[in-house]
């Protein structure tokens, strides 16, 4: 029981961040990267997203549309991440295609047909506060109580 | 296959904590030096030219200003003039005053970008922060300007697609001075600090003869003392009204590459200083069509020479075309003539960094 609000109490404020780009314009990449300036400053939420490693990560962000390499990728990539994990995919290109999902495409969208995602920013690109919004937002809701509820499934 | 002895090959990527966009870099090394490199590429390719061929021209202007979501303004603005050389549609004085302005304004966001993560390759977080917090200023006048961050799409066809109000140049006037001392500040944090000199200078020298052989373009070629790669030479709106002079470096380390962005960042915001206060009255828009035709029209991104080849047919529509844009070039030079020759394995990151590369923009 002490076991499980410690976990709690630990999970709700230090999350590592990982990030993926799967075939973007680099537009989302560069909201992402954005929202680690000191204007928006996402650390001081307690989210580290220096050094993207996915072993040790928490949030995988995940922004553009999937391309050829990254079909089976993807998901090599979504098991190395440790449990309890959370995926936010940044983009219109990353929930839907985008503009890219047109005739003559090399485009595989959308992410979730791939790997399980529990948000979805859309914008072409999206402003770094609705990244960071949706990181805050839904994070938190998958971490708590987390051995509880695979526990009861 | 090389017949160099080589101890171990290092692959760097595709992912990984140091690359912005993935790419998988070989090293062959001996110790803890850098023999030779290999880059092999092929996890962005998402096949826009073949989505923009067929399409109407002005469906396409959107598709082409997402090749790249750094340099976004430029793609936008190279495809269009070269529109409208096939076309022979000229835009208006002010309109061509109006894409100076917000050309620049993305010049200096991007030159900002490409050094915090060059910062970030030699791990001095402190300055790229600093620089991070001052792009997000020329962020704003852009979003202020044009009503979005990243994706404008500023050019149409013989002109901008809306006018800059009066009070709006005053803002940007306003905010490039509070900017400038910022960023000078920042620029000699980095020229004197000895440390930071210590993992910059010397390091990745890439000599003139060799960044003419590749060629390699941009800011890398300017560092290496080749000033005549920059394409704004060349175009009419800067030679024949701002009378533009290129800027260049002669050492062709890392310093120069990062110190020669600075140096083009202040020179832009003369040259939008320049075109604020020469700003023509008068239309904003040309009209004319869309002509049957070919062409080729290069322009200068913030990485460096940026070409488009483009066909199109009587309806407006785009039958064929090409991008070559500069970070093919600078890819090449960076693998064969900086990387190999490194001095250790964390200085090849930084190398890596700091040509700046963009490759969503190279694989199209
Ligand atoms: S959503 Fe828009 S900005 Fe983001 S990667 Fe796709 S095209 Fe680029």
């Amino acid at each position: 029981m002490i076991f499980d609000k410690l976990k709690n109490f630990v999970r709700r404020k230090s999350f590592h961040v990982t990030y993926a780009d799967a075939g973007s314009c680099n537009g989302c990449s560069i909201e992402v990267l954005a929202t680690i300036c000191p204007r928006y400053d996402i650390e001081q939420y307690g989210i580290f997203v220096h050094h993207p490693n996915p072993r040790e990560a928490d949030i995988l962000i995940i922004t553009g549309c999937v391309t050829e390499q990254w079909k089976t990728k993807l998901k090599e990539l979504y098991d190395k991440i440790p449990e309890p994990k959370v995926v936010v995919a940044v983009g219109s290109c990353a929930c839907s295609g985008g503009i890219f999902d047109q005739e003559g495409k090399r485009v595989y969208p959308p992410i979730k047909n791939f790997i399980p995602v529990a948000a979805e920013v859309p914008g072409c690109p999206p402003r770094p506060s609705e990244i960071l919004d949706a990181i805050l937002g839904v994070a938190p809701i998958v971490f708590k109580d987390y051995d509880k509820k695979e526990a009861n499934k | 296959m090389i017949e160099k002895n080589v101890d171990v090959s290092i692959p760097i990527g595709p992912l990984h904590p140091a690359l912005k966009e993935p790419l998988r870099i070989k090293l062959h090394t001996v110790g803890e030096r850098v023999v030779d490199a290999e880059v092999e590429l092929g996890y962005m390719h998402r096949g826009i030219e073949r989505i923009l061929k067929g399409k109407p021209w002005n469906k396409a202007v959107y598709l082409a200003e997402r090749v790249c979501g750094i340099c976004s303004n430029i793609h936008c603005m190279t495809f269009i003039e070269t529109l409208e050389k096939i076309s022979d549609v000229e835009p208006t004085p002010r309109a061509k005053y109006l894409r100076v302005i917000v050309n620049e304004l993305d010049r200096i966001q991007s030159h900002l970008i490409a050094n915090v993560s060059y910062f970030l390759g030699i791990e001095h977080e402190t300055l790229a922060m600093y620089t991070l917090d001052v792009r997000e200023n020329s962020m704003d006048l852009l979003e202020m300007v044009s009503g979005n961050r990243v994706h404008m799409s500023w050019n149409v066809l013989g002109g901008v697609r809306w006018d800059i109000e009066d009070h709006h140049l005053k803002t940007i006037l306003e905010m490039l001075d509070r900017m400038e001392p910022r960023i000078r500040r920042y620029m000699g944090m980095f020229e004197h600090g000895p440390l930071l000199q210590l993992r910059s200078r010397g390091i990745g020298v890439l000599s003139y003869e060799d960044a003419v052989k590749v060629p390699a373009v941009g800011p890398v070629a300017r560092g290496s003392g080749h000033p005549e790669s920059d394409w704004r030479l060349r175009h009419p709106t800067y030679r024949d009204i701002f009378d533009f002079k290129a800027i260049s470096r002669k050492e062709g380390d890392n310093t120069a590459r990062v110190l020669v962005r600075f140096d083009e960042i202040f020179q832009s915001m003369n040259l939008i200083r320049d075109a604020i206060d020469n700003l023509p009255k008068g239309n904003i828009q040309n009209k004319g069509r869309v002509k049957a035709g070919e062409g080729f029209h290069s322009g200068e991104a913030p990485r460096g020479e940026l070409k488009y080849f483009v066909k199109t047919d009587s309806a407006g529509k785009i039958d064929d075309i090409t991008i070559r844009t500069p970070t093919r070039l600078n890819l090449e030079t960076c693998a064969r003539y900086m990387l190999a020759g490194s001095p250790s394995i964390a200085d090849a990151v930084a190398i890596y960094a700091s040509i700046d590369p963009c490759i969503a923009c190279t694989e199209g």
